[in-house]
Order: C-alpha cells, then sequence, then structure tokens
C-alpha cells in the first residue's frame, strides 16, 4: 500500500502494477487478494484486447517492412517499377503505395525515384518497425501506428484476461489507521523499534507443516530403560555380566547335568577355541562336582564346565552374583543379550534381551515369589497368572503368563525357588527366588509389531518415524 | 517338553473322565493337552516320566480326583537270570519281568513303543546313558541270559528284517547309524544272548526272535546302562507303570542281585519345610493329605511327616520337591501371591556402566544421532572385507553362516547396515550401543561393552564425527588425549586414537573408500567407537 501510494497507483491491470510497483505478478496477485479482503481495492478480472503480431507483421520484423525493402531497392538514378516488382513480389504495390503516400518516393513514366535521401526516408519508417517491435514484446505502441500496423495485417488483436485493480480507499487514510502486516518478526524489527508499526498476520494453525524426522533413542532402547528404572525403583541393584561365559556359570551351577539333552549342541552357541583356565574358581568347582555326582550320578567333568558359549540365560549373571553370597535381604537384577541356536524368523532371532531378578532373605517363600512377579507385571500394566512348570534349577518352578492389550495371553516369565543343590554349589543358607523373561516379544507385542525382527531394522527413517505407545 | 500321544478310548477307560474333566486335571498336573484325530496329545514335563505311558498319567489323575497313595505290586521270583561279562563300552544291565501287561491292542502296543522311546531320550540321554529293551518273555529262548561283547561278524536277525551280521546293521540301517557308535568297540560289540541266540544288541535294536506284538502276556525288560543307578531307575519306573496293569513283578537275578528294586525313597519333612517354604496356610495333617493324593505314603510322626517316595517319582529327592507337589495340587492361583514387604525397603541401584550408557545416549540424540540396534552376531564375509576376520570369534554351531561370527567392532555391523538402507535420508547419523567380541593377541577371547557413532552423506569430514564425540566425553568429565591411530577400516592419516590414562579407549576416523565399495557403499562415512566397557573403569 505504502508503495501504490508513493508511486501514484489507483488503478490498472495487474501487469501495470506489477510493472509499477516492482513485484512479481505472483506475489502481487496474493497480497491485493487480501487488500480486496479488506476492502481497499477492487479486483475485477476483464478482457484486455492485445495486439500480436501476424505472420506477415513477423516478417516484416524479420526481413523489413515492404517500404523498407523498396527504399533499398530503388537505384540513384530511380529504377522501373517493372524491375521492383519483379524484385519485391506481391509485396510491390503496397510498398510503392504506402511510400508514395508518405511522400518517400515518386513515381514518373514508369520509373520509381526516391523524394528524399535514402538514409531520411528510411528514418521515416523506422517508427513503425518500432511499433511492430512493441507488439512482438507485448507492449502497446500509439494507436495511430497501431492502427496502421492493424490495417495492414501486420499485427492482430486478441482477448487476454487480466486483472483490474482499482484503488477504492484513501491509501493515506487506510495507512495511517492500519499498521502493515507482517509474516515474522525480525532481530532488526526489534533492534530498530520498527516492530511497533507492524502487525503480524494470522497463521492458518490448522495447516500441517512440513514433516520433521527427529532423532532419537531406539524404542527398544527405551523400553529397556524404562524396565531398568522399574526395577531399581522395586528396590532392586543392578549387575551387569559378559556375553561370553563359562559353561560353569550357564549350566553347571545352575544344575543341569553336563549329560543333559538341554545342554546339547542344538540349543546353544558354542564358541570355537581352547577351553577357559577355571584355577580362579578352586573351590567352587570341588563343590559344584560334589553335588553333580551325588544327583546326577554322572563324573563331572571340569572341562566341560571351561567351555566358553555364548550365554543363553541371563540367569548365568545371576548364578556369579550368587557365589557372592550376597548378604540377605537383597534383590539383584540384570538386563543383557542371550544367544541362543535359533534360526531368524517372525518371532526368533539367534540373539535377544533377556531380564533375570533374584531376591531372597532366610524365611522367603514360594508366594513372595509369585507376589513380586505379581507386582512387577502390575507396574507394567498387565495382567497375570501363574502355571506350574519345569526348569532344572528351581522348585517349585511357575511360568507367568501376562495378558497383552490384544486380550492374548503371552507366556512371559520362567521362574521359581532355586533348588537346595544349586544354594549348596553357590554356598548360599537362605532361599532365593529367580524368574527371568525375554524382553523383545515383550516389546513387540506391546509395541503392536507382528515380527521381531522389526525391532532390528536397519531403516534410520524407519526408526526415527516409529510411533513408539506403551 | 515331551509331547505324548494316547488314544482316546485308552485315556477315558483308565480314568473315567470326560475328555473336559480329563484336560482339566491335566492342566492342575502342569500339562497341557488338546485332542486330535482320536488321540489325547499331552504335554508332559520332562521331569515326570511316569506319566509318559496311559497307566502312569492316569494314576497321577486319578489322585487328583480323590484316589490316596500307592500300593507296591506283589512280585515273585521269575526264574530267569542274566549273567553280566565285561563290556567296557556299556558295563552295566538290570533286568526285570513283568506278568501280565497283556498286550491287548495296536493302540496299547503303539503306547508301549512311544514310553520306551521317550525314556531312551530323557533319562536314556538318546540311549547314550541307558536304553531299553522289551522282548516276550514266552519268547525267550533260554532263562539264562548272557550280556557281553561279541564279534560284529556274528549274524542275526534283527526285528523287521532279514539275517545279516551286526556290522551290517551298525553301519547300513537307520537305527545303526543314529546308535551304532554309542557301545561298538572296534569289533567287538555289546549283545544280549539267550541259549546262543541273540536277542538283542544294545542300545541299537531287538532281535526278530522275541518279538512283541499284539498277544504278548508277559514281558522281558532289559535296562542297559554306563550307570547303574540310572539302569536301575529306568527299570523301576517301567515295571511300577506296567503293572499297574494288572500284573505280578517278576524278579530277575542280574550278577547276584535281583531286580527290579522298586525302591521307595523315604523324606522326613517338618511342617516349616514343606508348607513354610511355600508360605501356604495349612495344617501338618492337611499336608500329608494332599500329598497321599500326589500318590505318597504319607505318615505323621509327631513334628513331622514321613514321606514314602513311590519308585516312578524319579524327580523328588528333597522336601522342597514335596512342597512343589502341594503347591501344584492346591494350584498356584489358590495359594495367592504375597508381596515380599521384608524386600520392600531396599535401595535399588543402577549399574555403572549403564549409567555411562544413559548419559552418552541423551548426549548423542541431543547432537542429532539416532540410536539403531543390531545384531552382535555377523557374517564371515562382512568381517573378511573390513579386513577384520583375524580377530573374528567364531561360533562352533552356527544355524545360519550369516550369524556365525561375533562381530569385533560395531562400526563394521553399521557400514552394513547402511549399505541395507542407503535410500535414508541423508545426513544420517547414528549411533548404537551394544557386545562385541574379539580374539586378543594372546588368543584369548574378550567381549566388551562398544559405543558406536556414525555420519554418512554427500560429503563427510573427520570433523564432524570428531566434534560431537569430544563434546560429549568433554560435557561428562572425562579428560582424554589423540594420538594418530590406524584402523583396518579408516583411512591412514584421518584416524584418530583416544586415548585415557595411557589406554586407548577407542578411535575415529574417516571409512577408506575401498571398504565402502566393498560393502556397496557410494557414500563417504565417519565412524567413531569407544570401548565402554573399559571407560566406565578408567572413570
Amino acid at each position: 500500500m505504502r508503495l501504490m501510494r508513493e508511486r501514484g497507483f489507483s488503478s490498472g491491470s495487474l501487469s501495470k502494477a506489477s510493472a509499477v510497483l516492482g513485484l512479481e505478478r505472483s506475489k502481487l496477485a496474493s497480497i491485493l487478494m487480501l487488500l480486496k479482503e479488506k476492502g481497499i481495492v477492487e479486483v475485477r478480472e476483464s478482457s484486455i484486447w492485445r495486439p500480436r503480431l501476424t505472420s506477415r507483421g513477423e516478417d516484416a520484423l524479420r526481413r523489413g517492412l515492404p517500404e523498407e525493402r523498396l527504399i533499398r531497392s530503388i537505384d540513384e538514378g530511380g529504377t522501373p517499377l517493372k524491375e521492383l516488382s519483379e524484385m519485391l513480389g506481391e509485396e510491390a504495390g503496397i510498398a510503392v503505395g504506402q511510400a508514395r503516400r508518405k511522400g518517400l518516393v515518386s513515381i514518373a513514366g514508369g520509373v520509381v525515384r526516391l523524394s528524399l535521401p535514402r538514409e531520411e526516408a528510411l528514418e521515416r519508417v523506422a517508427h513503425l518497425r518500432r511499433a511492430l517491435e512493441e507488439c512482438r514484446e507485448g507492449r502497446l505502441p500509439q494507436r495511430e501506428l497501431l492502427e496502421e500496423l492493424r490495417s495492414r495485417g501486420l499485427v492482430e488483436e486478441v482477448e487476454e484476461k487480466e486483472l483490474l485493480v482499482t484503488v477504492t480507499r484513501d491509501l493515506e487514510e487506510v495507512l495511517k489507521d492500519a499498521r502493515v502486516e507482517m509474516s515474522r518478526l525480525t532481530s532488526s524489527m526489534l533492534k530498530s523499534g520498527a516492530w511497533r508499526s507492524f502487525k503480524f498476520r494470522s497463521y492458518d494453525v490448522r495447516a500441517e507443516p512440513p514433516e520433521v524426522l527427529p532423532a532419537r533413542a531406539h524404542f527398544l532402547a527405551e523400553f529397556i530403560e524404562r524396565l531398568r528404572d522399574l526395577f531399581k525403583e522395586m528396590g532392586f541393584k543392578e549387575v551387569r555380566g559378559n556375553v561370553v561365559e563359562l559353561e560353569l556359570f550357564n549350566f553347571d551351577l545352575l544344575f543341569q547335568a553336563q549329560d543333559h539333552p538341554a545342554r546339547e549342541i542344538h540349543d546353544s552357541l558354542w564358541l570355537k577355541g581352547e577351553a577357559a583356565d577355571l584355577s580362579e574358581y578352586g573351590e567352587l568347582i570341588g563343590r559344584v562336582a560334589q553335588v553333580h555326582e551325588r544327583s546326577w550320578r554322572y563324573k563331572w567333568d571340569p572341562q566341560v564346565a571351561a567351555r566358553l558359549v555364548l550365554r543363553s540365560q541371563t540367569t548365568a549373571v545371576s548364578a556369579r552374583t550368587l557365589i557372592a553370597r550376597p548378604r540377605p535381604p537383597m534383590r539383584f537384577f540384570t538386563i543383557g543379550r542371550v544367544y541362543r541356536r535359533d534360526a531368524v524368523d517372525a518371532t526368533h532371532l539367534p540373539e535377544f534381551h533377556q531380564l533375570d531378578g533374584i531376591e531372597g532373605y532366610p524365611g522367603y517363600t514360594f508366594r513372595e515369589l509369585l507376589g513380586t512377579l505379581k507386582d512387577v507385571s502390575e507396574r507394567l500394566g498387565l495382567e497375570v497368572k501363574f502355571k506350574p512348570a519345569y526348569f532344572p534349577f528351581t522348585e517349585p518352578s511357575v511360568e507367568g503368563y501376562v495378558r497383552l492389550p490384544n486380550g492374548k495371553w503371552l507366556e512371559l516369565y520362567g521362574a521359581g525357588l532355586f533348588r537346595p543343590e544349586v544354594l549348596e554349589m553357590a554356598g548360599l543358607d537362605y532361599p532365593v527366588g529367580a524368574w527371568g523373561f525375554g524382553i523383545e516379544r515383550l516389546a513387540a507385542a506391546s509395541f503392536g509389531i507382528p515380527d521381531i525382527r522389526i525391532l532390528y531394522t536397519s531403516d534410520v527413517d524407519f526408526i526415527r518415524k516409529f510411533r513408539a505407545r506403551w | 517338553m515331551p509331547v505324548l500321544r494316547f488314544k482316546q478310548w485308552r485315556l477315558s477307560d483308565l480314568t473315567g473322565l470326560s475328555p473336559e474333566e480329563l484336560k482339566e486335571a491335566l492342566f492342575r498336573l502342569k500339562s497341557e493337552s488338546e485332542e486330535a484325530e482320536g488321540y489325547f496329545v499331552v504335554e508332559v514335563n520332562a521331569d515326570r516320566p511316569d506319566m509318559f505311558i496311559g497307566e502312569g498319567l492316569a494314576r497321577a489323575v486319578r489322585g487328583i480326583m480323590g484316589e490316596e497313595g500307592w500300593r507296591e505290586p506283589l512280585s515273585e521270583r521269575s526264574g530267569v537270570k542274566v549273567e553280566a561279562e565285561q563290556v567296557p563300552t556299556r558295563p552295566y544291565i538290570v533286568a526285570a519281568v513283568v506278568y501280565g501287561v497283556n498286550v491287548d491292542s495296536e493302540d496299547f502296543l503303539e503306547e508301549l513303543i512311544q514310553f520306551q522311546e521317550k525314556l531312551n531320550e530323557g533319562l536314556g540321554r538318546r540311549r547314550k546313558k541307558a536304553a531299553i529293551g522289551f522282548h516276550d518273555l514266552s519268547k525267550l529262548p533260554s532263562r539264562e541270559i548272557v550280556y557281553k561283547m561279541d564279534r560284529i561278524d556274528r549274524e542275526f536277525q534283527p526285528l523287521g528284517g532279514g539275517r545279516k551280521s551286526i556290522k551290517e546293521v551298525l553301519e547300513e540301517t537307520e537305527k545303526g547309524f543314529q546308535y551304532g557308535a554309542i557301545a561298538r568297540y572296534g569289533e567287538l560289540h555289546p549283545v544280549l544272548e539267550a541259549g546262543h541266540e541273540i536277542i538283542a544288541v544294545p542300545p541299537v535294536l531287538n532281535s526278530e526272535l522275541t518279538r512283541v506284538e499284539v498277544g504278548t502276556r508277559d514281558l522281558f525288560i532289559d535296562v542297559t546302562a554306563t550307570n547303574l543307578e540310572t539302569a536301575s531307575v529306568i527299570l523301576d519306573v517301567l515295571t511300577s507303570n506296567l503293572a499297574e496293569r494288572g500284573g505280578r513283578i517278576g524278579k530277575v537275578l542280574v550278577a547276584g542281585a535281583e531286580y527290579p528294586l522298586l525302591e521307595q525313597k523315604e523324606i522326613r519333612v517338618s511342617e516349616r519345610e514343606v508348607v513354610g517354604s511355600l508360605g501356604a496356610k495349612m495344617s501338618l495333617e492337611e499336608a500329608a493329605a494332599v500329598l497321599r493324593r500326589m500318590r505318597y505314603n504319607v505318615d505323621v510322626a509327631g513334628e513331622q511327616l514321613v514321606v514314602k517316595v513311590p519308585p516312578f517319582r524319579v524327580d523328588v529327592f528333597k522336601p522342597i520337591d514335596l512342597a512343589e507337589d502341594i503347591a501344584i495340587y492346591v494350584g498356584y492361583e489358590n495359594l495367592g501371591p504375597e508381596r515380599p514387604r521384608e524386600l520392600y525397603a531396599l535401595r535399588g541401584s543402577y549399574d555403572r556402566l549403564s549409567l555411562l550408557e544413559r548419559r552418552l545416549r541423551s548426549l548423542l540424540v541431543g547432537m542429532g544421532f539416532t540410536e539403531v540396534m543390531q545384531l552382535s552376531l555377523t557374517s564371515p564375509s562382512l568381517l573378511e572385507a573390513m579386513g577384520l576376520r583375524e580377530a573374528a570369534v567364531e561360533v562352533l554351531n552356527p544355524v545360519q553362516i550369516e550369524y556365525s561370527v561375533l562381530r569385533p567392532n560395531i562400526a563394521s555391523t553399521m557400514l552394513r547396515m547402511f549399505s541395507e538402507a542407503s535410500h535414508v535420508s541423508k545426513p544420517v547419523k547414528v549411533f548404537e550401543i551394544g557386545p562385541v567380541a574379539f580374539r586378543s593377541r594372546s588368543g584369548k577371547v574378550v567381549d566388551e561393552e562398544h559405543l558406536a557413532m556414525a555420519i554418512m552423506d554427500e560429503e563427510v569430514s573427520y570433523e564432524q564425527i570428531q566434534a560431537p564425540l569430544y563434546s560429549a566425553l568433554r560435557v561428562l568429565g572425562i579428560e582424554f588425549s589423540a594420538r594418530p591411530g590406524e584402523s583396518s577400516i579408516t583411512m591412514v592419516g584421518r584416524t584418530g586414537e583416544l586415548l585415557v590414562r595411557g589406554e586407548v579407549i577407542g578411535f575415529l576416523g574417516e571409512v577408506r573408500p575401498e571398504i565402502l565399495i566393498s560393502v556397496g557403499l557410494e557414500y563417504p562415512v565417519a565412524v567413531a567407537e569407544l570401548n565402554l566397557t573399559l571407560l566406565s573403569k578408567l572413570t
């Protein structure tokens, strides 16, 4: 509006406004629509007749107007009309007629002569050529010139739709009342104080913004952290162990006989290479050998216990915690990866995370173990039910099923009181409850993911977009 | 968990229950079951081999319905004698007769074989530790049986086949292929002989001569083993279950001792031991009644229960095993969970390493890095391409070659991840926290927890990975120094090594173009990797 006032625009076509105000048509159009809504301008659509060169007009611009070509063709001493007709073809008549009317040439005795010097004669018709050029560029030449070009069939007029803009209010007035609307508040406006004279345009807050992908923690890691918080909150101390483990802690201390089928090659993953050194576990080895041989009736072999296995259960970490003989009452938990000899599919991975917890004090009971599992489940927002089970290292043993949001029951916990044989090997004299569960299946179910492979996707954009609700 | 199939008519005859009632009772005995094509398919826990046959399963079910205790079957001397010679590869044998087993149908025969197979698999450790042979008593060529080593070129008629040498059976039949190596000793193999005829080649298969079939009334049973007690326990389970069919047991003299032993362990327990450990509210008398229904014979002696464990309960050794049976009878749900009040006063804590990981995670996310998670098992070809094969820790028994080695660093698997998803919006800025393992120069397997971060873009510089890494370490107050380093995946002259208190805690650099090409990447990548296990100890 300020520009309009300064440059004296009161009405005209959009093209004209664009030229006068020095703004792009598209930008100007949207501003004008805004002003129209406020009743400051009137915008009408109207037809405008605009000149356009015909093919003859194009030809004239390229080769010269017929009279120009005529002027150039006449010799000093005049040229016979007949000769000119041969040179200029059908345009000869027009050329001669036009030139004679403008007093540029004279005809006498069938011979055409220049009435003016050649340069001057050419100058006389140059304005017509300029008008033609203007037409080509979309500008409007003088009316009489346009008329002449049109009557000679060099230009034609075509209809064009154009927006006609008329300022309907006193801009001076409007500018005095209304402050200018701005889209952005800038630092320089704040520094100069100019912000006071601006008004900030309202936004369409219903419109969608462009998509931004956040950098974020992995949703499975977040789930694990939540479990970590939950157990810490319940008074459990966290411990961590290694993924490469001795069979001693993965199996022997958990009362799995060395010739037991569960220890055979198709369940766990063993590592190539030599067995480890067990010398630091001297006293423990003695107790393990004694308990195994007495209970399972076979010759216990320390060489087998010294083999390296990829931890198949985080209970191995609990076993290491037990041999440190923690003073009761005690609660410990661990979270880590475990490895199994499973082929990859929608519900199996060769490695996944497990959480293992232990707790105990003299007088600890099986009902209390169930109580803890119920408490954990409730804190996860899950209903739980229990079923008898069998594990080699616990008695009584229990499986805990939790009800998922989709109503299905998921077998989650494997739990029980450590067998007296386990406590004897570890050297503990009070009852200890233990449980473990796989994290991926619970996480997948909580996230509504049908395939646990998705938890280990390579697609970073997927991770960034993922809707992690639980 | 062993899965067993029983004909429906058998179980309803033995229990008198409808399928629904049966299912309910089995559930209380920690067994899930379903009906399928005239069969009851039952999952039985591995510690209850006495439930691997209809008679034993029904006995347990009838206990739940109210039947109490267990009565030892009548027994007499059978007159069968086993002489055991030196059998170095499988030194022990025990044997027994059960009269009146009466194989009256194909359905029962099928179940009998299933019983034998499941016992061979579990308690027998796939026949390695012990294996069972059933024979028709009436078909024994002699009552004098010899267990001995014999030459494998000796011929006999194996079950279901024509005459063959033992060697042929061991080397050319399916059973021979599966079990032929267990007891073979060069050109010798154990045999069971009666009247100079081979009646069995344990633990592989029996002879046609003594085949058990529909019409067989009395069974002669042998169990050969590498451990005498295991053999005897298996014989006890077999005979005490088969005698449920109304028969008597015939004692067999083996090397001067009579079998089966039908040993009944006696466990004396206090109220605290059986009821207290559960936290159940129950009197000693009530506990005794429950145990009787779990088929134990129980006497109350003052403040104690004297519990006689039937010979088929191989899973019961200690008071806590009896407590579990009480809990199962009562039902875990009825027992009721109870919060351990004593434990709620404890103060929890996080492991140091977990805390370090947590702080790094939030800093890196704040600097625009997204966390990824990948498996630590990977393929040897990837490590080959990265020049990391030397230090790789290999799995002895992988299922899939793609998951047969452990990654020695996270950066290697991260590069593969990039190549699998190179379409993702650039720049890609990621990090991962997880385990790695490698073989140290001395050959020892080392596993550590690492952090790796990486950037992939049209152009990437050392500084782009260096700046956020340095910031994170400095914000955590970790003092470190840097020096030129080397790694097989980053460029010479563009690899840095970070040290904390003189120990190398990680490296960073621009990935070598030949490495990028080898994993099919057409974008440059800068990586950094830290040993968090070490870092958490040093700081």
